[in-house]
Protein backbone atom coordinates (compact mmCIF):
# COMPACT_ATOMS: atom_id res chain seq x y z
CA UNK A 1 0.00 0.00 0.00
CA UNK A 2 1.85 3.41 -0.93
CA UNK A 3 -0.92 5.56 0.63
CA UNK A 4 -3.18 4.77 3.57
CA UNK A 5 -5.51 7.11 5.44
CA UNK A 6 -8.29 6.46 8.69
CA UNK A 7 -10.16 8.35 9.96
CA UNK A 8 -8.31 11.56 9.22
CA UNK A 9 -9.72 15.30 10.12
CA UNK A 10 -8.31 18.52 8.97
CA UNK A 11 -9.55 22.12 8.51
CA UNK A 12 -8.65 25.58 8.21
CA UNK A 13 -9.28 27.63 11.41
CA UNK A 14 -12.81 26.59 12.44
CA UNK A 15 -13.57 25.71 8.85
CA UNK A 16 -13.33 22.02 8.47
CA UNK A 17 -12.81 20.56 5.12
CA UNK A 18 -12.22 16.62 5.65
CA UNK A 19 -13.68 14.99 7.81
CA UNK A 20 -13.47 11.47 8.90
CA UNK A 21 -11.64 10.38 5.79
CA UNK A 22 -10.12 6.80 4.45
CA UNK A 23 -8.60 6.71 1.43
CA UNK A 24 -6.10 3.46 0.47
CA UNK A 25 -3.86 3.90 -2.75
CA UNK A 26 -2.00 0.97 -3.97
CA UNK A 27 1.36 0.69 -4.87
CA UNK A 28 1.89 1.24 -8.78
CA UNK A 29 -1.61 1.95 -9.46
CA UNK A 30 -3.22 5.59 -10.83
CA UNK A 31 -5.93 6.94 -8.11
CA UNK A 32 -8.06 9.88 -9.67
CA UNK A 33 -9.48 11.96 -6.76
CA UNK A 34 -12.93 12.63 -8.58
CA UNK A 35 -15.19 15.89 -7.12
CA UNK A 36 -16.53 19.21 -7.74
CA UNK A 37 -13.80 22.65 -6.78
CA UNK A 38 -13.81 23.08 -3.01
CA UNK A 39 -14.28 19.75 -1.73
CA UNK A 40 -11.14 19.48 -0.67
CA UNK A 41 -9.13 17.70 -2.80
CA UNK A 42 -6.54 19.98 -2.87
CA UNK A 43 -6.35 20.07 1.16
CA UNK A 44 -6.33 16.03 0.71
CA UNK A 45 -2.93 16.53 -1.54
CA UNK A 46 -1.55 18.72 1.08
CA UNK A 47 -1.93 16.37 3.81
CA UNK A 48 -0.65 13.42 2.17
CA UNK A 49 2.88 16.03 1.14
CA UNK A 50 2.98 16.63 4.75
CA UNK A 51 2.53 20.07 4.68
CA UNK A 52 -0.94 20.26 6.81
CA UNK A 53 -0.65 18.19 9.81
CA UNK A 54 -3.72 16.21 10.60
CA UNK A 55 -5.48 16.81 13.71
CA UNK A 56 -7.31 13.45 13.90
CA UNK A 57 -6.73 10.24 12.20
CA UNK A 58 -3.63 7.86 10.70
CA UNK A 59 -1.38 8.88 7.87
CA UNK A 60 1.30 6.40 6.14
CA UNK A 61 2.86 7.60 2.93
CA UNK A 62 4.76 5.31 1.08
CA UNK A 63 7.23 3.61 4.23
CA UNK A 64 8.59 5.57 7.23
CA UNK A 65 11.97 5.98 5.19
CA UNK A 66 10.29 7.78 2.63
CA UNK A 67 11.64 11.12 2.17
CA UNK A 68 8.27 13.16 1.31
CA UNK A 69 8.43 16.35 1.22
CA UNK A 70 11.74 15.61 -0.63
CA UNK A 71 12.65 13.23 -3.62
CA UNK A 72 10.77 10.79 -2.96
CA UNK A 73 7.51 12.74 -4.49
CA UNK A 74 6.88 14.91 -7.03
CA UNK A 75 4.35 17.52 -6.94
CA UNK A 76 2.40 19.23 -9.66
CA UNK A 77 0.36 22.43 -8.04
CA UNK A 78 -2.55 23.22 -9.57
CA UNK A 79 -1.58 26.77 -10.14
CA UNK A 80 1.42 26.36 -12.75
CA UNK A 81 4.31 26.62 -10.24
CA UNK A 82 6.75 28.15 -12.74
CA UNK A 83 9.26 30.70 -12.53
CA UNK A 84 7.86 32.37 -15.50
CA UNK A 85 11.29 34.75 -16.19
CA UNK A 86 13.61 31.49 -16.43
CA UNK A 87 13.49 29.52 -19.65
CA UNK A 88 12.93 25.85 -19.71
CA UNK A 89 16.45 24.71 -19.77
CA UNK A 90 16.99 26.66 -16.41
CA UNK A 91 13.47 25.38 -15.46
CA UNK A 92 14.54 21.61 -15.29
CA UNK A 93 18.15 22.55 -14.59
CA UNK A 94 16.95 24.52 -11.04
CA UNK A 95 14.63 21.66 -10.02
CA UNK A 96 16.95 19.01 -10.57
CA UNK A 97 19.81 20.10 -8.56
CA UNK A 98 17.42 21.05 -6.24
CA UNK A 99 17.12 17.17 -6.29
CA UNK A 100 20.83 16.48 -6.17
CA UNK A 101 20.74 15.08 -9.71
CA UNK A 102 23.90 15.26 -11.72
CA UNK A 103 24.20 17.68 -14.61
CA UNK A 104 24.15 15.30 -16.90
CA UNK A 105 21.56 13.01 -15.69
CA UNK A 106 19.14 16.77 -15.67
CA UNK A 107 20.09 17.02 -19.28
CA UNK A 108 19.19 13.63 -20.78
CA UNK A 109 16.35 13.57 -18.65
CA UNK A 110 15.31 16.51 -20.19
CA UNK A 111 15.57 15.75 -23.90
CA UNK A 112 13.39 12.54 -23.02
CA UNK A 113 11.08 14.78 -21.14
CA UNK A 114 11.16 17.20 -24.22
CA UNK A 115 10.55 14.05 -26.85
CA UNK A 116 7.33 13.03 -24.72
CA UNK A 117 5.53 15.61 -23.81
CA UNK A 118 6.15 17.44 -27.17
CA UNK A 119 7.82 20.21 -25.12
CA UNK A 120 9.03 23.48 -27.17
CA UNK A 121 12.63 24.92 -27.63
CA UNK A 122 14.33 24.70 -24.23
CA UNK A 123 15.68 28.12 -24.85
CA UNK A 124 11.63 29.17 -24.51
CA UNK A 125 11.26 31.44 -21.82
CA UNK A 126 8.46 29.99 -19.30
CA UNK A 127 6.04 32.99 -19.40
CA UNK A 128 6.07 33.29 -22.75
CA UNK A 129 4.75 30.10 -23.54
CA UNK A 130 0.75 29.45 -24.12
CA UNK A 131 -1.08 27.78 -21.41
CA UNK A 132 -0.90 24.22 -22.73
CA UNK A 133 2.73 24.51 -23.10
CA UNK A 134 3.26 25.62 -19.23
CA UNK A 135 1.19 22.67 -18.27
CA UNK A 136 3.45 20.15 -19.76
CA UNK A 137 6.33 22.29 -18.27
CA UNK A 138 4.79 21.74 -14.77
CA UNK A 139 4.48 17.81 -15.17
CA UNK A 140 8.10 17.99 -16.75
CA UNK A 141 9.36 19.35 -13.77
CA UNK A 142 7.11 16.92 -11.36
CA UNK A 143 8.71 14.01 -13.42
CA UNK A 144 12.06 15.04 -13.73
CA UNK A 145 14.07 13.17 -10.78
CA UNK A 146 11.48 10.11 -11.32
CA UNK A 147 10.24 10.07 -7.62
CA UNK A 148 8.28 6.75 -6.24
CA UNK A 149 4.92 8.85 -6.07
CA UNK A 150 3.42 11.55 -7.97
CA UNK A 151 0.82 13.72 -6.85
CA UNK A 152 -0.90 15.78 -10.05
CA UNK A 153 -3.60 18.52 -8.79
CA UNK A 154 -5.43 18.60 -12.33
CA UNK A 155 -2.92 17.72 -14.70
CA UNK A 156 -4.91 18.24 -17.55
CA UNK A 157 -6.72 21.35 -16.90
CA UNK A 158 -6.30 23.49 -20.27
CA UNK A 159 -4.56 20.32 -22.36
CA UNK A 160 -5.65 19.17 -25.97
CA UNK A 161 -7.18 15.46 -25.81
CA UNK A 162 -4.57 14.34 -28.24
CA UNK A 163 -1.58 15.35 -25.75
CA UNK A 164 -4.16 14.33 -22.41
CA UNK A 165 -3.77 10.98 -24.18
CA UNK A 166 -0.33 10.51 -24.53
CA UNK A 167 0.45 12.10 -20.93
CA UNK A 168 -2.18 9.28 -19.68
CA UNK A 169 -0.40 6.66 -21.51
CA UNK A 170 3.09 7.93 -20.18
CA UNK A 171 1.56 8.06 -16.58
CA UNK A 172 -0.09 4.34 -17.44
CA UNK A 173 3.94 3.55 -18.90
CA UNK A 174 5.79 4.68 -15.40
CA UNK A 175 3.19 3.19 -12.90
CA UNK A 176 4.14 -0.35 -15.02
CA UNK A 177 8.08 0.56 -13.30
CA UNK A 178 6.01 1.10 -9.66
CA UNK A 179 5.84 4.65 -9.57
CA UNK A 180 1.86 5.59 -7.92
CA UNK A 181 0.54 8.71 -8.90
CA UNK A 182 -2.73 9.83 -7.18
CA UNK A 183 -4.00 12.81 -9.34
CA UNK A 184 -7.80 15.03 -9.05
CA UNK A 185 -9.71 15.91 -11.81
CA UNK A 186 -13.44 17.17 -12.12
CA UNK A 187 -13.35 15.24 -15.60
CA UNK A 188 -15.29 12.55 -14.91
CA UNK A 189 -14.22 10.22 -18.46
CA UNK A 190 -10.63 10.76 -17.19
CA UNK A 191 -11.54 9.39 -13.70
CA UNK A 192 -13.05 6.54 -15.53
CA UNK A 193 -9.23 5.46 -16.85
CA UNK A 194 -7.44 5.43 -13.26
CA UNK A 195 -7.00 1.78 -11.41
CA UNK A 196 -9.22 3.29 -8.62
CA UNK A 197 -11.91 6.56 -8.28
CA UNK A 198 -12.08 8.33 -5.29
CA UNK A 199 -15.40 10.22 -5.50
CA UNK A 200 -15.22 12.67 -2.98
CA UNK A 201 -17.76 15.43 -1.66
CA UNK A 202 -17.61 17.85 1.08
CA UNK A 203 -14.25 16.52 2.45
CA UNK A 204 -15.33 13.06 2.62
CA UNK A 205 -14.70 10.04 0.40
CA UNK A 206 -18.09 8.75 -1.22
CA UNK A 207 -17.14 5.85 -2.66
CA UNK A 208 -13.70 4.66 -3.64
CA UNK A 209 -13.16 1.42 -5.55
CA UNK A 210 -12.02 0.42 -9.33
CA UNK A 211 -14.41 2.44 -12.13
CA UNK A 212 -15.58 -0.61 -13.57
CA UNK A 213 -16.75 -1.62 -10.23
CA UNK A 214 -17.93 1.25 -9.30
CA UNK A 215 -20.49 1.03 -12.30
CA UNK A 216 -21.07 -1.85 -11.61
CA UNK A 217 -22.07 -1.68 -7.96
CA UNK A 218 -24.75 0.74 -8.97
CA UNK A 219 -25.46 -0.94 -12.10
CA UNK A 220 -25.19 2.07 -14.46
CA UNK A 221 -22.93 2.54 -17.44
CA UNK A 222 -21.07 5.97 -16.47
CA UNK A 223 -18.99 6.97 -13.65
CA UNK A 224 -21.84 10.13 -13.63
CA UNK A 225 -24.42 8.53 -12.23
CA UNK A 226 -22.67 6.69 -9.45
CA UNK A 227 -21.78 9.78 -8.36
CA UNK A 228 -25.43 11.85 -8.47
CA UNK A 229 -26.59 8.57 -7.09
CA UNK A 230 -24.35 8.66 -4.14
CA UNK A 231 -24.92 12.27 -3.92
CA UNK A 232 -28.59 11.62 -3.30
CA UNK A 233 -28.14 9.18 -1.12
CA UNK A 234 -25.78 11.98 1.35
CA UNK A 235 -28.63 13.79 1.31
CA UNK A 236 -31.06 11.86 2.25
CA UNK A 237 -29.10 10.14 5.33
CA UNK B 1 21.33 23.10 5.61
CA UNK B 2 21.74 21.89 2.48
CA UNK B 3 23.75 24.34 0.33
CA UNK B 4 23.71 22.74 -3.32
CA UNK B 5 19.51 23.87 -2.99
CA UNK B 6 20.52 27.10 -1.22
CA UNK B 7 23.10 27.71 -4.33
CA UNK B 8 20.25 26.61 -6.72
CA UNK B 9 17.74 28.98 -4.92
CA UNK B 10 19.93 31.71 -5.10
CA UNK B 11 21.30 31.08 -8.89
CA UNK B 12 17.80 30.87 -9.72
CA UNK B 13 16.92 34.55 -8.04
CA UNK B 14 19.63 35.77 -9.22
CA UNK B 15 18.85 35.11 -12.80
CA UNK B 16 15.61 36.23 -12.27
CA UNK B 17 16.73 39.63 -10.77
CA UNK B 18 19.31 40.23 -13.92
CA UNK B 19 16.74 39.50 -16.68
CA UNK B 20 14.23 41.97 -15.12
CA UNK B 21 15.62 44.75 -16.37
CA UNK B 22 13.51 47.60 -15.37
CA UNK B 23 13.90 46.44 -11.93
CA UNK B 24 17.68 46.14 -12.37
CA UNK B 25 17.77 49.76 -13.25
CA UNK B 26 15.78 50.62 -10.43
CA UNK B 27 18.06 48.39 -7.85
CA UNK B 28 21.33 50.39 -9.50
CA UNK B 29 20.10 53.84 -10.21
CA UNK B 30 17.76 54.40 -7.37
CA UNK B 31 19.99 54.39 -4.42
CA UNK B 32 22.68 56.39 -6.71
CA UNK B 33 19.87 59.07 -7.45
CA UNK B 34 18.71 59.26 -4.04
CA UNK B 35 21.88 60.06 -2.80
CA UNK B 36 22.69 62.73 -4.97
CA UNK B 37 19.33 64.29 -4.82
CA UNK B 38 19.34 64.64 -1.34
CA UNK B 39 23.02 65.69 -1.23
CA UNK B 40 22.30 68.61 -3.79
CA UNK B 41 18.96 69.70 -1.35
CA UNK B 42 19.80 69.06 1.68
CA UNK B 43 22.40 70.19 3.80
CA UNK B 44 24.37 73.00 1.60
CA UNK B 45 24.35 76.32 2.57
CA UNK B 46 22.13 78.61 1.35
CA UNK B 47 23.79 81.48 -1.23
CA UNK B 48 22.63 84.68 -2.73
CA UNK B 49 21.58 85.85 0.39
CA UNK B 50 20.40 89.75 0.37
CA UNK B 51 21.61 91.74 3.48
CA UNK B 52 21.26 95.73 3.56
CA UNK B 53 23.84 97.31 5.74
CA UNK B 54 23.51 100.45 7.06
CA UNK B 55 26.24 103.63 7.83
CA UNK B 56 30.17 102.61 7.79
CA UNK B 57 31.70 99.71 9.52
CA UNK B 58 35.12 98.19 8.61
CA UNK B 59 33.28 94.69 9.02
CA UNK B 60 31.42 95.57 5.22
CA UNK B 61 34.54 95.41 3.42
CA UNK B 62 35.07 92.13 5.24
CA UNK B 63 31.55 90.55 4.38
CA UNK B 64 31.68 91.73 0.52
CA UNK B 65 34.51 88.53 0.87
CA UNK B 66 31.14 86.48 1.62
CA UNK B 67 30.18 84.05 -1.06
CA UNK B 68 26.99 83.60 0.26
CA UNK B 69 25.72 87.21 1.01
CA UNK B 70 24.85 90.41 -1.72
CA UNK B 71 25.51 93.55 0.33
CA UNK B 72 23.16 96.52 -0.63
CA UNK B 73 24.52 99.86 1.41
CA UNK B 74 21.34 101.80 1.87
CA UNK B 75 21.42 105.07 3.59
CA UNK B 76 17.78 105.00 5.22
CA UNK B 77 17.49 102.73 7.70
CA UNK B 78 13.60 102.98 8.04
CA UNK B 79 13.96 102.24 3.97
CA UNK B 80 16.25 99.45 4.56
CA UNK B 81 13.83 97.47 7.53
CA UNK B 82 10.74 98.51 4.70
CA UNK B 83 12.74 96.17 2.17
CA UNK B 84 12.98 93.38 4.88
CA UNK B 85 9.56 94.03 5.57
CA UNK B 86 8.99 93.28 2.01
CA UNK B 87 10.73 90.05 1.86
CA UNK B 88 13.63 91.86 -0.19
CA UNK B 89 16.64 91.14 2.00
CA UNK B 90 17.08 88.73 5.03
CA UNK B 91 18.24 91.11 7.19
CA UNK B 92 19.60 94.80 8.30
CA UNK B 93 22.67 95.48 9.84
CA UNK B 94 22.71 99.05 11.23
CA UNK B 95 26.16 100.57 12.14
CA UNK B 96 26.78 103.55 14.57
CA UNK B 97 29.90 103.48 13.79
CA UNK B 98 31.60 101.25 16.35
CA UNK B 99 28.95 98.87 17.38
CA UNK B 100 26.60 96.95 15.14
CA UNK B 101 22.74 95.91 15.45
CA UNK B 102 21.48 93.42 13.18
CA UNK B 103 17.44 93.42 12.35
CA UNK B 104 16.37 89.95 11.05
CA UNK B 105 13.66 88.23 8.77
CA UNK B 106 13.71 85.39 11.46
CA UNK B 107 11.30 83.44 9.43
CA UNK B 108 13.42 81.25 8.60
CA UNK B 109 15.98 79.52 10.83
CA UNK B 110 18.54 78.30 9.13
CA UNK B 111 19.07 81.42 6.67
CA UNK B 112 19.65 83.55 9.71
CA UNK B 113 21.93 80.57 11.25
CA UNK B 114 23.88 81.12 7.89
CA UNK B 115 24.11 85.00 7.89
CA UNK B 116 25.35 85.34 11.98
CA UNK B 117 27.92 82.24 10.73
CA UNK B 118 29.12 84.52 8.28
CA UNK B 119 29.10 87.92 10.13
CA UNK B 120 30.81 86.05 13.52
CA UNK B 121 33.22 85.04 10.79
CA UNK B 122 34.02 88.77 9.30
CA UNK B 123 34.14 89.97 12.89
CA UNK B 124 36.98 87.32 13.83
CA UNK B 125 38.97 88.70 10.93
CA UNK B 126 39.11 92.41 11.84
CA UNK B 127 39.58 91.99 15.71
CA UNK B 128 41.72 89.01 16.07
CA UNK B 129 42.35 89.88 19.55
CA UNK B 130 38.74 89.21 20.54
CA UNK B 131 38.62 87.17 23.60
CA UNK B 132 36.56 83.99 22.13
CA UNK B 133 39.03 81.89 19.96
CA UNK B 134 37.23 78.54 18.16
CA UNK B 135 40.69 76.69 17.90
CA UNK B 136 41.02 73.91 14.93
CA UNK B 137 38.16 71.49 15.84
CA UNK B 138 39.38 67.98 17.24
CA UNK B 139 36.41 66.48 15.24
CA UNK B 140 35.27 67.28 12.00
CA UNK B 141 35.99 69.87 9.56
CA UNK B 142 36.94 73.82 10.60
CA UNK B 143 33.77 75.21 8.15
CA UNK B 144 31.90 71.89 8.89
CA UNK B 145 28.55 72.08 7.03
CA UNK B 146 25.45 70.37 7.85
CA UNK B 147 25.59 68.17 5.04
CA UNK B 148 28.46 66.45 7.11
CA UNK B 149 26.21 65.81 9.44
CA UNK B 150 23.53 64.62 7.21
CA UNK B 151 25.21 62.30 4.58
CA UNK B 152 26.71 59.75 6.91
CA UNK B 153 22.67 59.19 8.09
CA UNK B 154 21.52 59.15 4.34
CA UNK B 155 23.77 56.96 3.80
CA UNK B 156 22.45 54.72 6.43
CA UNK B 157 18.81 55.59 5.07
CA UNK B 158 19.51 54.68 1.42
CA UNK B 159 21.58 50.99 2.31
CA UNK B 160 18.63 50.00 4.65
CA UNK B 161 15.74 51.44 2.84
CA UNK B 162 16.71 50.14 -0.32
CA UNK B 163 17.54 46.69 0.87
CA UNK B 164 14.58 46.40 2.80
CA UNK B 165 12.47 47.46 -0.24
CA UNK B 166 14.14 44.53 -2.19
CA UNK B 167 13.19 41.44 -0.24
CA UNK B 168 9.64 42.30 1.10
CA UNK B 169 8.72 41.40 -2.50
CA UNK B 170 10.62 38.60 -2.24
CA UNK B 171 8.01 36.17 -1.46
CA UNK B 172 4.83 37.40 -1.99
CA UNK B 173 4.94 36.43 -5.75
CA UNK B 174 6.27 33.03 -5.18
CA UNK B 175 3.49 31.54 -2.35
CA UNK B 176 0.74 33.22 -4.75
CA UNK B 177 1.51 31.17 -7.91
CA UNK B 178 2.86 27.60 -6.02
CA UNK B 179 6.53 28.03 -6.72
CA UNK B 180 7.05 27.81 -3.25
CA UNK B 181 4.88 24.90 -2.16
CA UNK B 182 7.04 23.34 -5.25
CA UNK B 183 9.79 23.77 -3.56
CA UNK B 184 9.00 22.26 0.05
CA UNK B 185 7.27 19.59 -1.72
CA UNK B 186 10.97 18.95 -2.96
CA UNK B 187 12.14 18.81 0.50
CA UNK B 188 13.38 22.57 0.87
CA UNK B 189 13.63 23.73 4.49
CA UNK B 190 12.28 27.37 4.57
CA UNK B 191 15.82 28.59 6.23
CA UNK B 192 17.11 27.23 2.54
CA UNK B 193 14.83 29.61 0.90
CA UNK B 194 16.07 32.49 2.97
CA UNK B 195 19.48 31.76 2.67
CA UNK B 196 19.19 31.11 -1.26
CA UNK B 197 17.73 34.58 -1.12
CA UNK B 198 19.81 36.48 1.01
CA UNK B 199 22.73 34.86 -1.40
CA UNK B 200 21.34 36.02 -4.50
CA UNK B 201 20.65 39.76 -3.05
CA UNK B 202 24.06 39.85 -1.58
CA UNK B 203 25.81 40.37 -4.68
CA UNK B 204 23.13 43.60 -5.13
CA UNK B 205 23.87 45.12 -1.83
CA UNK B 206 27.53 44.77 -2.56
CA UNK B 207 26.58 47.46 -5.30
CA UNK B 208 24.70 49.36 -3.39
CA UNK B 209 26.59 50.25 -0.85
CA UNK B 210 29.50 50.82 -2.74
CA UNK B 211 27.89 53.34 -4.70
CA UNK B 212 26.42 55.23 -2.12
CA UNK B 213 29.57 55.47 -0.33
CA UNK B 214 31.44 55.99 -3.66
CA UNK B 215 28.91 59.10 -4.85
CA UNK B 216 29.55 60.95 -0.74
CA UNK B 217 33.30 60.67 -0.45
CA UNK B 218 33.99 61.51 -4.49
CA UNK B 219 31.24 63.47 -5.61
CA UNK B 220 30.29 65.63 -2.47
CA UNK B 221 33.48 65.31 -1.05
CA UNK B 222 32.08 64.12 2.67
CA UNK B 223 35.37 64.43 4.95
CA UNK B 224 36.71 60.39 5.00
CA UNK B 225 39.17 60.39 8.12
CA UNK B 226 38.66 56.54 9.17
CA UNK B 227 38.92 53.30 7.31
CA UNK B 228 36.65 53.18 4.41
CA UNK B 229 37.08 49.44 4.74
CA UNK B 230 35.35 49.48 7.90
CA UNK B 231 32.60 51.71 6.69
CA UNK B 232 31.79 49.85 3.72
CA UNK B 233 31.50 46.71 5.82
CA UNK B 234 29.08 48.12 8.36
CA UNK B 235 26.99 49.15 5.50
CA UNK B 236 26.93 45.46 4.29
CA UNK B 237 25.43 44.23 7.61
CA UNK B 238 23.07 46.97 8.14
CA UNK B 239 21.97 46.24 4.49
CA UNK B 240 21.70 42.36 5.40
CA UNK B 241 20.03 43.38 8.40
CA UNK B 242 17.26 45.25 6.76
CA UNK B 243 17.52 42.01 3.83
CA UNK B 244 16.04 40.13 6.93
CA UNK B 245 13.74 42.25 8.30
CA UNK B 246 12.46 42.32 4.68
CA UNK B 247 12.05 38.84 4.47
CA UNK B 248 10.30 38.55 7.49
CA UNK B 249 8.21 41.19 6.22
CA UNK B 250 7.52 38.80 3.39
CA UNK B 251 6.62 36.04 5.12
CA UNK B 252 3.57 38.12 6.61
CA UNK B 253 2.50 39.68 3.40
CA UNK B 254 -0.59 38.38 1.43
CA UNK B 255 0.13 41.09 -1.91
CA UNK B 256 2.65 43.02 -3.55
CA UNK B 257 0.62 45.87 -2.54
CA UNK B 258 0.25 44.66 1.43
CA UNK B 259 4.08 44.49 0.93
CA UNK B 260 4.47 47.93 0.13
CA UNK B 261 1.97 48.98 3.03
CA UNK B 262 4.69 47.15 5.49
CA UNK B 263 7.65 48.92 4.05
CA UNK B 264 6.01 52.68 4.93
CA UNK B 265 5.52 52.47 9.02
CA UNK B 266 9.16 50.85 9.40
CA UNK B 267 11.02 53.54 6.79
CA UNK B 268 9.67 56.28 8.93
CA UNK B 269 10.33 56.06 12.10
CA UNK B 270 13.77 55.09 10.99
CA UNK B 271 14.08 58.23 9.24
CA UNK B 272 12.90 60.39 12.27
CA UNK B 273 14.16 58.15 15.29
CA UNK B 274 17.75 57.33 13.96
CA UNK B 275 19.13 60.69 14.30
CA UNK B 276 19.22 60.82 10.39
CA UNK B 277 17.93 64.32 10.32
CA UNK B 278 18.04 65.58 13.04
CA UNK B 279 20.12 64.78 16.64
CA UNK B 280 18.94 62.19 18.61
CA UNK B 281 20.12 64.01 21.57
CA UNK B 282 17.36 66.88 20.60
CA UNK B 283 14.44 63.48 21.26
CA UNK B 284 12.09 63.64 24.04
CA UNK B 285 12.38 61.15 26.82
CA UNK B 286 10.95 57.76 25.78
CA UNK B 287 11.64 58.36 22.19
CA UNK B 288 15.30 58.58 23.02
CA UNK B 289 15.15 55.03 24.22
CA UNK B 290 13.29 53.71 21.07
CA UNK B 291 15.70 55.93 18.92
CA UNK B 292 18.71 53.23 20.86
CA UNK B 293 16.86 50.09 19.72
CA UNK B 294 16.79 50.88 16.35
CA UNK B 295 19.96 49.29 14.46
CA UNK B 296 19.79 52.37 11.92
CA UNK B 297 20.48 54.70 15.26
CA UNK B 298 23.87 52.77 15.82
CA UNK B 299 24.55 52.39 12.08
CA UNK B 300 23.79 56.30 11.67
CA UNK B 301 26.48 57.39 14.83
CA UNK B 302 29.00 54.97 13.49
CA UNK B 303 28.65 56.18 10.21
CA UNK B 304 29.33 59.66 11.37
CA UNK B 305 32.52 58.70 13.81
CA UNK B 306 33.62 56.58 11.79
CA UNK B 307 33.82 59.47 8.79
CA UNK B 308 34.32 62.32 10.59
CA UNK B 309 36.16 60.96 14.16
CA UNK B 310 38.45 58.48 11.90
CA UNK B 311 37.36 56.32 14.55
CA UNK B 312 38.31 52.38 14.17
CA UNK B 313 36.46 48.91 15.55
CA UNK B 314 38.89 49.18 18.79
CA UNK B 315 36.12 52.35 19.62
CA UNK B 316 33.06 50.88 21.70
CA UNK B 317 30.60 52.42 19.65
CA UNK B 318 32.19 51.14 16.43
CA UNK B 319 32.47 47.57 17.48
CA UNK B 320 28.92 47.42 19.57
CA UNK B 321 27.47 49.03 16.05
CA UNK B 322 28.46 45.74 14.31
CA UNK B 323 27.38 43.51 17.47
CA UNK B 324 23.86 45.86 17.33
CA UNK B 325 23.28 45.87 13.75
CA UNK B 326 24.04 41.97 13.53
CA UNK B 327 21.95 41.02 16.12
CA UNK B 328 18.81 42.69 14.74
CA UNK B 329 19.23 40.77 11.87
CA UNK B 330 19.99 37.07 13.07
CA UNK B 331 16.71 38.02 15.12
CA UNK B 332 14.59 39.10 12.09
CA UNK B 333 16.19 36.13 9.93
CA UNK B 334 14.88 33.62 12.82
CA UNK B 335 11.89 35.56 12.69
CA UNK B 336 11.39 34.90 9.14
CA UNK B 337 12.55 31.24 9.13
CA UNK B 338 10.09 30.45 11.84
CA UNK B 339 7.13 32.30 9.97
CA UNK B 340 7.54 30.71 6.62
CA UNK B 341 6.54 27.08 7.76
CA UNK B 342 6.03 24.35 5.64
CA UNK B 343 3.70 22.29 7.98
CA UNK B 344 0.57 23.86 9.74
Amino acid sequence: MAIKISGLKRGYGKVRVLDSLDMSVNEGSIYGLLGPSGCGKTTLLNVILGFLIPEKGELNVLDNNAQVPGSDVGYAPQELALYLDLNISETLMFHGRLHEMPKSKIEEKGEWLKSFLDLPDFSRIVGKLSGGEKRRVSLAVALLHEPRLLLLDEPTVGVDPELRARIWQHLRAITDDGTTIVLTTHYIDEAGKADRVGLMRDGKLLAEEGPLELMDKYDTNSLEDVFLTLCKREVVA
Amino acid sequence: MNWNRIGAIASRKFASIRRDHRMFAFIVMMPAIQIILFGFAIGGSPTDLDVITVGEHPIYSELEESELLILHNVSDLQAAKQQVENGEAWAVIESNGTSLTIHFDASNQQIMQTIINEIKTATQEISPTLALQIAEPIHGEENSEFIDFLAPGIMVLVCFMFSLILTTMAFVGERNDGTLDRLFAAGVQPSEVLMGHLLAFSVIIVGQVSVVISIAVMFFEVPMHGSIILLFSLGLILGWTAMCLGLFLSTKAKSEFQAMQLVMPIVFPVLLLSGILWPVEALPFGLKEISMLLPTTWAAESFRSIMMRGWGLSNPLIWKSFIIVFAFGAVALLAASKSLKVRS
